[in-house]
Parts: structure tokens; sequence; C-alpha cells
């Protein structure tokens, strides 16, 4: 954990014309204080799914009970309350919804590296029940809901293994 | 079931970008002062429970707020419990405390609220932390924001329903109006459609002014049995009797994509308002409630809410809000403090200014130009994240 303080004086006016029962307590000192830390934290039994992405593979997990399939996936079937099984998908989907993002939040430094605007995209995977949330690396423009997708992999080190995988446009007459 | 619980004083700071001068316990103690004042109490040695309402510990820097709080104003030993619902918290610790005195466990509960979300943290900063209150290992590592899942999801209720721009901008325009005669509001505007629509984009289609504020603010509530109220507090038994007389809430699954094919609307608050409907009695909201303050978030956040509340049908909310239903000429107005984007948003303490808005129009002590005439029954509407927790309460003037 760094630490660094820094701090300024400030006098705050109050702005009725009341007397101010605080009048005595209005010398303010503000002062910025940084704190950074550091997680380590297993992603696990969700883990298969990005160890998978390395390879290049997309998987989500299936329900043996109610036969609903979960991407992301989910371990736990939360209707049946079973556990579910692994299951490959084959990366194909459409849009369903979509938003273009004009401002990054920095969550990590493949965030961090994206140029706004950028495409956030809820996909409908062939095979999945659930909607998948990832970048649509496509001029926005071509976003819509319907457009054909599949999944893509990266090359290289990824600051969180989500970024192994995002999705590209997809001619629908090719094979994935 | 035992009479409902009523609400016997209130008392709120100003909400504001920054309150500079002013630390979170700072205001929280300002509200509650105010709220004593309000009751005609002398001192909170009668009040026999405090529960804390804040959502953020990251935001605040401070752990165990709740315990720092109420021994700020000397509520020690008695007992305390600090509630976090996300955007919902406010309700939320007003529905605990309905329960607590409903249950008999006490007669009086203070229920006061609190946040600092205004300039302390970069708006990147914030909308990081405030994204790890999404999924966050598949949501919010993406680069995915809150005004990104929200602008998804009001693109699937175009989709399906052809809601325009135009409409959602239609309660951007309002809601900041309404604020404008709401003196604890932090930005009344005077804007157009055009406005709105010319606004910088953020996460399309939301622009700018389709979005609510970061805030800093504090409110409390004093909730009791009637006999306490009538017991304790002068200022009660000159006031028509406002009760808090149903609480509802709903909840969802936490990534927006874990609800298709339904992703337009908020199922969380569909359920939320069926219990609390059901507990009051209330069979055509539209008709049967007079007032309500909706969790505008964000503008198109607020034509969900008239849907899934069954003000209108799914899926009419867009015209009936352009066509000004729930303005304050409408037959139901909406907001009437500003909400989100007018009055401000300091979570711990919104879902408690919003019942605060509908006590006083309840009494009848608005200010005239956003008085609803003969406001007889309110309803506050809040929630967590896109919804995965839902609560509507319901207040009623009983003479």
């Amino acid at each position: 954990m760094t630490q660094r303080v820094s701090s300024q004086l400030e006098i705050f006016q109050q702005d009725a014309a009341a007397p101010d029962p605080w009048a005595a307590f209005r010398q303010v000192e503000r002062i910025t204080v940084e704190l950074t830390q550091r997680y380590k934290y297993s992603l696990g039994k969700v883990s298969r799914f990005f160890l998978e992405l390395e390879r290049g593979r997309f998987f989500a997990t299936t329900c043996g009970g109610c036969g609903k399939t979960f991407a992301p996936p989910r371990p736990l079937c939360p209707r049946c309350l079973q556990p579910t099984k692994w299951r490959q998908l084959p990366g194909t989907g459409m849009v369903e919804t979509w938003s273009t993002l004009h401002f990054s939040p920095g969550s990590n430094a493949d965030v961090r590296a994206l140029t706004p605007p950028y495409v956030f995209a809820y996909v409908l995977l062939d095979g999945a029940d659930t909607l998948f949330p990832h970048l649509l690396k496509a001029p926005p423009a071509q976003a819509r809901r319907g457009l054909p997708v599949q999944v893509a992999y990266s090359e290289g080190a990824v600051s969180h293994p989500i970024h192994l995988m995002y999705f590209l446009p997809r001619d629908p007459k090719e094979e994935p | 079931m035992r009479a409902a619980p009523v609400i016997a004083a209130v008392g709120a700071t100003p909400v504001k970008a920054e309150h500079a001068a002013s630390s979170s316990r700072d205001l929280m103690a300002e509200a509650v002062l105010a709220c004593l004042a309000d009751a005609g109490l002398a001192d909170l040695s009668a009040v026999e429970q405090g529960i804390t309402s804040y959502e953020s510990d990251h935001f605040n820097l401070q752990m165990t707020l709740g315990a720092v709080l109420h021994d700020t104003i000397g509520m020690i030993p008695k007992p305390n419990m600090r509630i976090e619902g996300g955007g919902a918290t406010g309700a939320l610790a007003l529905r605990a405390a309905w329960a607590q005195i409903q249950s008999g466990l006490c007669a009086s509960a203070l229920v006061y609220g609190v946040e600092k979300n205004g300039r302390g943290l970069s708006s990147r900063s914030a909308n990081q932390l405030f994204a790890l209150s999404a999924d966050a290992e598949w949501e919010m590592m993406i680069g995915g924001t809150y005004t990104g899942f929200y602008a998804a999801m009001m693109r699937a209720h175009m989709a399906a329903y052809g809601t325009r721009e135009t409409d959602f901008a239609h309660v951007a325009v309002r809601n900041r109006h309404n604020a404008s005669y709401n003196p604890l509001a932090q930005k009344p505007m005077q804007i157009t459609i055009d406005d709105v629509l010319g606004s910088m984009p953020i996460a399309e289609p939301y622009k700018l002014l389709d979005c609510s504020l970061l805030s800093d603010g504090a409110a409390c509530i004093l909730l009791a049995t009637e006999d306490w109220a009538r017991a304790h507090c002068p200022r009660f038994r000159q006031r028509p009797p406002v009760y808090f007389a149903a609480t509802g809430c709903g909840s969802d699954t936490m990534r927006l994509g874990d609800r298709y094919p339904h992703i337009s609307n908020f199922r969380a608050k569909r359920e939320a308002a069926r219990q609390a409907y059901a507990m009051a009695g209330i069979r055509e909201p539209r008709r049967e409630i007079d007032v309500a303050e909706l969790y505008d978030s964000y503008s198109g956040v607020e034509i969900q809410a008239v849907e899934d509340l069954g003000f209108v049908a799914e899926g009419q909310g867009g015209a009936a809000v352009s066509a000004g239903a729930f303005d304050l000429s409408g037959d139901l107005p909406v907001n009437t403090s500003g909400g989100l984007m007018g009055r401000g948003a300091p979570v711990g303490a919104t879902g408690i200014l919003q019942a605060i808005e509908i006590a006083q129009q309840l009494w009848g002590e608005a200010d005239p130009r956003r008085q609803v005439a003969g406001a007889r029954r309110g309803l506050t509407d809040t929630h967590a994240g896109i919804a995965s927790i839902s609560v509507v309460n319901i207040f009623e003037r009983g003479d």
C-alpha cells in the first residue's frame, strides 16, 4: 500500500443569511490520500472457462436437470441447484443489444488501451440461453441488433483473462 | 398485523455536488439535528434504535461507518445496524426499520443515511468503483460501465417498443425543471429536449443530460409507532399522520445477459410492486397513487419504471411520458423533488430523500409550485445495480 498526503486550507462561507451555528468550525483542511492495493484471488469453479480461452476454445456450462446453457458459465444451476457440465460452443452468435461507450472506465490496462468510442455488446451465442457481454471490435456504425459475430482470441499478455477474447463481426456465409 | 409505523419527523442537508466543508459524519449529524428539530425532540434519549444507511466503503474511505455515525450522534449503547443494498440502500434501511417496529422489537427507529459521492474521486475512479457493483469478473473487467449496461437495456426497450430518444429526453427536462421548486436540490435546470439530444454522448443512446448526478448529502427519518410519535413528538401531533403503509422487495440476476430474453424491463421492480400493492390493497396503481418518486438513475429508467410499477402497460411508458402524464400537471406526478437527475443522488441518503419528499407531499408542506393538490398516497421506487434488488415503499395519509 502506498500513501501520499497533501493538504490545503480553505475557508468555506455559509450562504444563508441566518446565524451559522457552526461558525467556529468553518475553517476546513482538505487533504488528498492515495491508496493502491494489489489483489490476489482465485477464479474458482469458473477457472476452466479462462484456461480454455488460452487454447482458443470457448466453453459454457449446461445444466443436466433443466438443460439450460450458461454463457458466462455457472458452476451451479440456480434453478436446479445441481452442478452443471462443461460444454464447448462454436463461438458464433448474434448481437442482441449494445452500447457505444464514449468514455473508458480504465478498469485495467486492456481497457485503458481502448480508444473510445468502442462497442460493448451483449451476444446470444449459438447453443447458449443467456447473453454474453464483451467488446465488439468493429466501427460503432456497424453495430446493430442481429449482427453476426464470432469469438476472436487475443495474442500476448493480458491484464485480466477475460481479455483473452473479444467479438468480431462475422460473414455468415463463412464457416467458423 | 400491527398498525403501520408513522413518519414521526424528517431532516436532510441540501444535496450538492460537493459539501467541501463537511465530512460524511458532519453531514449526517446535520441531517439528524434537522430531524430532531422537526420532531420537536430535545435529544435522542427516547429513540430506541439506529439504522445506518450508506452504500460504499470505498467512497467514504471508512468501513463500519454505521458504528462511527451511531457514536457521532450519541446513540450508544443502543442497537445499531448498517444496511446496504446498492442504490436501494435508503429504501431498504426504511424497510428494515418498518420490520423492526412491526415485529415489536422497538417502537421507534432513527434511519439516517449519508454518502459523499460528489467530487471526492475523479469521475473515472467513481465509474470504476460503481462498476464493481456490477458482476466484477464478467462485466466490469471487460470495460463495461453502468451507463453502458443501462444504455444496452434501453436500446432493447427501443427495439421492442419503439421508444424514442425524445421520450426519455422528456424525463431529463421535466425532472431538472421540478428541481427548481425544491430548495434542497443540487442541480435545477431549465433545458429543452434539444439540449438533451445535443448533449455529449456518454454511452449511446444515453447522453450527458440523460444521466443522474453524483452527490454529497445526508437525510434522516424518525420512524415510530403512532402511539410513540404522539407521546414524544409535539410536531407530529400538529400534522396529519403519514403511515409507512406497505413495502415490497424483489430481486433479479446480477447480469443483464442472464435475463435473456426479457431484457427491456425490470422484473425485480414488478415483483416489489406486486408485494407492496398487495399489502396496501392497491389494484389500480395509476389511479390509486397520487405522487411517486422514481429511480431515474438514467432518463430511460423512469420510462421502464412506470411500466414495471403498473402505471402503464409494458411498452407504453415512452408515449405516456411524452404526453405529460407524469409531469406536475399530469394525472400522476413523479419525481416532484427533481429526482436523481435534479435533486441529486447521495446513494445512502437517496431512498430516504425520496420518502421525505413523499412525506412532505402528503403533509401538504411541499413548495406550492411542486405540491400535488390533495395527495393522500405516495410511492417510492429504488433499485440496486440494474435492479438486481428493487424496493417499493408506500406511504399514506391517515386522517
